[in-house]
């Protein structure tokens, strides 16, 4: 499978935060390619590379949730629902989405005409209801069960793609593509692949304890340049990989990224960030002990929409700044 | 009736990408389907008239109408970072178009994209989009790079996804009024009328009732039924008299709307025809929207005209939704009028 084919598989699957089996699923089947040591425990997938005591241990983290919604009630055809993770809601009206339930149920987010609309105003988080295209949803449909919103993944020009949930699956590939570079090297390190990032980081608190490392490395998408943002937040679109400066992060890790960055031609931008990082890298910085963590973060247009924007140069970017790093740190 | 030819019409015409003044492949489907069985022209104005022939002659001439063109975008300004600033062809809400997959005319796929969520103040998070702020991107480097494959004043159409539920509804883009133009070719190819009658498959209703106006120039019928599609608003956000009609319970027969009010009589015939036969009818419980009735009604000296619909969800975004028993429903009662309309004098 080649880059561009990963990332849509991977975009292509379901997974709201705390329902993220199947997703799991199948990123356990690709790790097993690499490594027999694969569990899933407490829903994060968690891989180890190499000789497990080996100092010191890096971890990757990528996380297997994307927003969504989740069902709670119903009225005959249509289901009521309520966001999970910060849902953009100027984007709501008749949405296409999926409704998990016996089986995927593609559905509509429901919409007034604006001739009935008495103000043109944004929808509430209240007014969520999905159109099942079913004369008693109950059929199909229960309370808990995830709404995704149905946008398969699509190549755009070039190394684009655009879809839903490339935040994180574009995280994903980095360390699919990371275990692909040092398929032969025999370099320890751990892979966590996070549940709940979307609801407060609550699967990065678990595995962080559970597998314990020195360094994290998380990989997650951030701001890519685009009408309407601001430069200075940003990174550029095929621009590289941002490297993250923070408070919270190790800041001897950022600068060792950006030398190597430098010394090998590896296109970067710093993305500088003044407080917490609004990653999984916030929980493993304080988890236990405290892990020293770094950010390697792919730019990202659009995020949560169902049309999301990255390029896949960009994560190759990434993957390479890491997998360059690994090999330094075991020298 | 033949449903599934029904049915295979309109998914087909759906599929199609049209949107006013570029109504071009949306015709050459509907000419290849009945152009062996009727006498086509189509109009300056892009319009078909098609004289079907039946057994019997009219004493006053009936035209069936359906427009061909659907909602869209249109590029109207390339931007240095390579998007494309684009606006509405038609009555399309910015927010139904907002953070969605669009496919451009030459097929190219991209999107409509907007600042993301998180960087946006608590105020900007409660305005709904509006197109001065909205691209497309179909991930062009820049603006030399982009205008290699796009220029001002292509179109951008919603990315389609044809689907019907286990219980009947279909959501589509373009069901409005591409139902219509499904209809009146089934009734042309399924020999439904025994009398001559004048077809047209008319152009840029949605940017204001343009191509009626000349097609019932053309036509210059006594009579004409409009095929339609109109708002359905039983959605658990409203109810009561909101709800303007529902899907489900049948054709909709108007009596008034913005642009029309309807032939007493003609109301009066397809209700009881509709009755008669055990065909689901209901009517509008608001005044609200208009079609080309509003048009053809004073065409020339004046024209006798009603129109029969669809109901329907979510008109003008991605993904109408639509009952398939209605337009089953819709498809039986105008073949009624059309049949019978003679009753009228």
């Amino acid at each position: 499978m080649d880059l561009k084919e990963l990332v849509c598989t991977l975009a292509g699957i379901d997974g709201v935060s705390g329902d993220e089996s199947r997703i799991a699923a199948f990123c356990k089947e690709l790790l097993e390619k690499y490594t027999e040591d694969v569990c899933i425990k407490n829903g994060n997938v968690i891989a180890h590379f190499g000789k497990k005591e080996e100092k010191p241990h890096i971890m990757l983290d990528a996380h297997l949730d994307r927003v969504g919604m989740v069902v709670t009630d119903f009225k005959d055809g249509f289901v009521k629902a309520s966001p999970v993770g910060g849902l953009d809601m100027r984007i709501m009206p008749a949405q296409r989405v999926t409704v998990h339930g016996k089986e995927d149920i593609k559905g509509i987010v429901c919409t007034l005409p604006p001739h009935l609309s008495k103000e043109k105003k944004v929808m509430d988080r209240d007014e969520l209801w999905v159109d099942t295209g079913l004369d008693k949803a109950e059929k199909y449909i229960s309370y808990g069960d995830t709404i995704s919103y149905d946008s398969p993944c699509t190549p755009l020009l070039g190394t684009r793609v655009c879809g839903a949930g490339l935040d994180d699956r574009a995280g994903i590939a980095v360390i699919f593509e990371i275990a692909e570079l040092l398929k032969d090297e025999n370099i320890p390190f751990t892979v966590l692949l996070s549940t709940g990032e979307e609801v407060n980081e609550r699967g990065a608190a678990t595995g962080g304890y559970v597998i314990d490392p020195d360094i994290a490395v998380e990989f997650d998408v951030s701001f890519a340049m685009c009408g309407g943002e601001k430069a200075s937040k940003c990174g550029k679109l095929g621009g590289g990989a941002m490297i993250g400066f923070s408070p919270v992060l190790d800041r001897e890790i950022s600068l060792k990224l950006r030398a190597i960055a430098e010394e090998k031609g590896i296109p970067y931008k710093a993305e500088v960030m003044s407080g917490t990082t609004g990653t999984n890298a916030d929980r493993f910085s304080i988890c236990r002990e405290g892990q020293r963590a770094a950010t390697i973060s792919i730019p990202l247009r659009y995020m949560h929409t169902p049309a999301e924007v990255v390029d896949t140069e960009d994560i190759r970017a990434c993957a390479r700044l890491a997998a360059e790093f690994m090999r330094r740190e075991y020298k | 009736m033949n449903k599934e030819l029904l049915d295979t019409l309109l998914r087909e015409l759906c599929m199609i990408n049209g949107t006013s003044g570029r109504e071009e492949k949306v015709r050459e489907y509907i000419l290849s389907k009945i152009s062996d069985r009727c006498e086509c022209t189509v109009t300056p104005s892009g319009c078909i008239i098609a004289e079907y022939k039946g057994q019997k002659r009219r004493e006053k001439k009936l035209m069936i109408s359906a427009h061909m063109d659907e909602v869209g975008l249109i590029v109207t300004d390339i931007n240095e970072d390579g998007t494309l600033s684009v606006d509405c062809v038609g009555g399309v809400n910015a927010d139904a178009v907002i953070g969605r997959c669009v496919t451009l005319e030459n097929g190219m796929k991209g999107c409509v994209g907007s600042p993301a969520v998180h960087n946006l103040s608590e105020e900007e998070r409660k305005k709904p989009a509006a197109f001065d702020s909205l691209y497309a991107d179909f991930g062009t480097q820049d603006r030399e790079d982009a205008l290699k494959y796009i220029s001002p004043g292509d179109n951008v159409y919603y990315e389609n996804n044809y689907h019907v539920s286990p219980d009947g509804y279909i959501f589509s883009k373009a069901i409005d009024d591409r139902a219509g133009c499904a209809a009146m070719i089934a009734m042309i190819i399924e020999n439904e009328l025994s009398f001559d009658t004048t077809f047209t498959f008319v152009t840029a209703e949605e940017v204001g009732l343009r191509g009626a106006r000349t097609a019932a120039y053309v036509a210059d019928p006594e009579y004409a039924i409009v095929i339609e599609t109109t708002t359905a608003a039983d959605i658990p956000l409203s109810e009561g008299a909101a709800r303007c009609c529902e899907l489900g319970k049948g054709a909709v027969v108007s009596y008034m709307d913005r642009s029309t009010i309807y032939d007493r009589e003609m109301f009066a015939l397809s209700r009881k025809l509709a009755a008669e036969n055990g065909i689901a009818w209901q009517t509008k419980t608001t005044i609200a929207g208009g079609n080309d009735s509003g048009v053809i009604h004073i065409s020339r000296g004046g024209v006798r005209t009603c129109a029969i619909s669809v109901p329907c969800r979510y008109l003008h975004t991605p993904s109408c939704a639509a009952k398939a028993e209605d337009y089953y429903a819709v498809y039986r009662l105008a073949v009624l009028m059309a049949e019978n309309i003679g009753i009228l004098g």
